[in-house]
């Protein structure tokens, strides 16, 4: 499986009764994320990709942007 | 630097208020919770408070409180460390501890400080805190004080729960945090089975059982009683203010614990203690239980039903709930405001919910039926919802 779908299956899997997930669903707009979603979407991506995420995923707005940041640590 | 600048970044939204022409906030309240609570001069029905027994203006409770008041005045104005520690309050630790069946209790001036000062007394930044997604806001503001990692869990789900313990075992304590009755909701936690999987992995629960104690349990003792956990070796937090029926707050556990925060937990060491007419006024709320439990629950109980008869009548939609309390999912917080609204204007006074204290856009109005209230307050509060539904 891909970066892109890992991510995208990693947020659908803490995000119930919600819109459909793509690269482009902005956190806050069109998944209606907040702080505690955020943090458990951050909490799914570690455990998917086997890192710790630190305050350098704090300003992610979209799915996407967390695939660049991941991109950005080697993965 | 300007402090014109400052005084303009304090402003209050109160858009939502003018569009639904609807505040529910800060009412002015001109009487006690009597079978009609008078708001703003109107007579209103109350499915608002947290008055499950129905005994915030019990003669009794009021009598025990006067006569503390008579005895010791009203305040020992001092912390509990100092000259706040009267022989009332040392009492109902051993009454309250006693009651929901552990080792001791700390009693602080409520149950937001209780949440507010335990994590940060208890936990630091080699520790793991994982929390269910939709616990209270003084649980989630005391659990990001302790400066420690957090790890939400998706609602009352053990199988997400477990998986986050399985990655867990590098941290030097695990803390897993949750409520007994999720008040918005009105669902409960599988607590007895957290517990278990606690053990498993060597975690310590801590509960916040404020909605649970005086209505969950045979006797009204809690989310313990009601799910036969015996021997509990975690932390217990609740409130004295909602079917205890006064003001203040718990913490219960081991003795090595209680004592611990009794020195450590700077919100219990720094803070007025409880008044004398409230710990009397909790003691004999205690007492009422005690003899009286059995009935007021099954009165609780079957007002509950059918103010959730009544809502499905009227073609609201009700969150499946098992606690003795109907949550109407309204989804945006203008339907929210706007069904508070509507049940003002008709006589009855509702706890609308919106973000932050619920997810966005998963509104509530929740409606709590007293075992104070009379069967025919209750009839009309049912007619008004199903003719509103109606409408």
């Amino acid at each position: 499986m891909n970066i892109e779908d890992r991510v995208i299956n990693s947020v659908k899997g803490v995000l119930d009764k919600r819109p459909e997930v793509t690269l482009d669903s902005r956190l806050l707009e069109d998944l209606l994320v907040d702080s505690l979603d955020k943090l458990m979407i951050l909490s799914a991506i570690e455990d998917e990709f086997g890192l710790e995420i630190e305050e350098e995923f704090a300003d992610v707005h979209t799915v996407k942007d967390i695939v660049v940041k991941l991109k950005a640590r080697g993965f | 630097m300007d402090r014109k600048e400052f005084y303009k970044r304090l402003w209050v939204d109160e858009s939502l208020a003018e569009v639904t022409g609807y505040n529910p906030y800060y009412l002015s309240v001109n009487s006690g919770l009597n079978e009609r609570l008078l708001v703003n001069g109107c007579k209103m029905i109350d499915l608002a408070s947290n008055n499950y027994l129905g005994l915030a203006t019990d003669s009794r409770v009021k009598q025990a409180a006067i006569e503390a008041v008579q005895k010791y005045g009203v305040s020992l104005c001092g912390t509990p460390i100092a000259t706040g520690y009267i022989d009332l309050f040392q009492r109902l630790e051993e009454e309250l501890a006693s009651f929901v069946g552990l080792e001791r209790t700390v009693i602080l001036p409520s149950c937001y400080q209780a949440n507010n000062g335990l994590f940060s007394c208890l936990a630091g930044s080699e520790d793991l805190i994982v929390v269910d997604r939709l616990v209270h806001s003084s649980l989630i503001q005391g659990i990001k004080a302790a400066g420690c990692k957090i790890r939400p869990f998706l609602h009352n789900n053990l199988n997400h729960l477990e998986g986050i313990l399985q990655r867990s075992s590098s941290y030097r304590q695990v803390f897993v945090v949750t409520e007994s009755v999720f008040s918005t909701e009105g669902s409960v936690a599988p607590f007895k089975k957290i517990v278990e999987l606690c053990e498993k992995y060597g975690a310590m629960p801590i509960i916040d059982d404020s909605h649970g104690i005086g209505v969950l349990g045979k006797s009204g003792r809690g989310i313990l009683e009601e799910q036969k956990i015996e021997g509990y070796k975690g932390i217990y937090t609740a409130s004295l203010g909602k079917a205890l029926a006064n003001s203040g707050g718990m913490i219960s556990g081991e003795k090595r614990v209680i004592d611990y925060l009794k020195y450590y937990c700077s919100h219990l060491v720094y803070s007025t203690a409880l008044s004398p007419a409230v710990l009397a006024g909790i003691s004999a709320v205690l007492d009422i239980i005690r003899v009286e439990f059995t009935g007021i629950k099954h009165k609780l109980i079957s007002y509950q039903r059918q103010i959730h008869k009544a809502l499905i009548e009227g073609g609201f939609e009700v969150v499946a709930g098992e606690a003795p309390i109907n949550s109407v999912q309204t989804a945006s917080k203008e339907v929210t405001f706007s069904l508070g609204q509507r049940l003002y204007a008709k006589g009855i006074l509702s706890t609308p919910f919106i973000e932050p204290s619920v997810p966005l856009n998963q509104g509530r109005v929740r409606l709590i039926a007293g075992a104070g209230l009379s069967p025919g307050t209750v009839d009309e509060a049912a007619g008004i919802i199903k003719r509103l539904g109606a409408s």
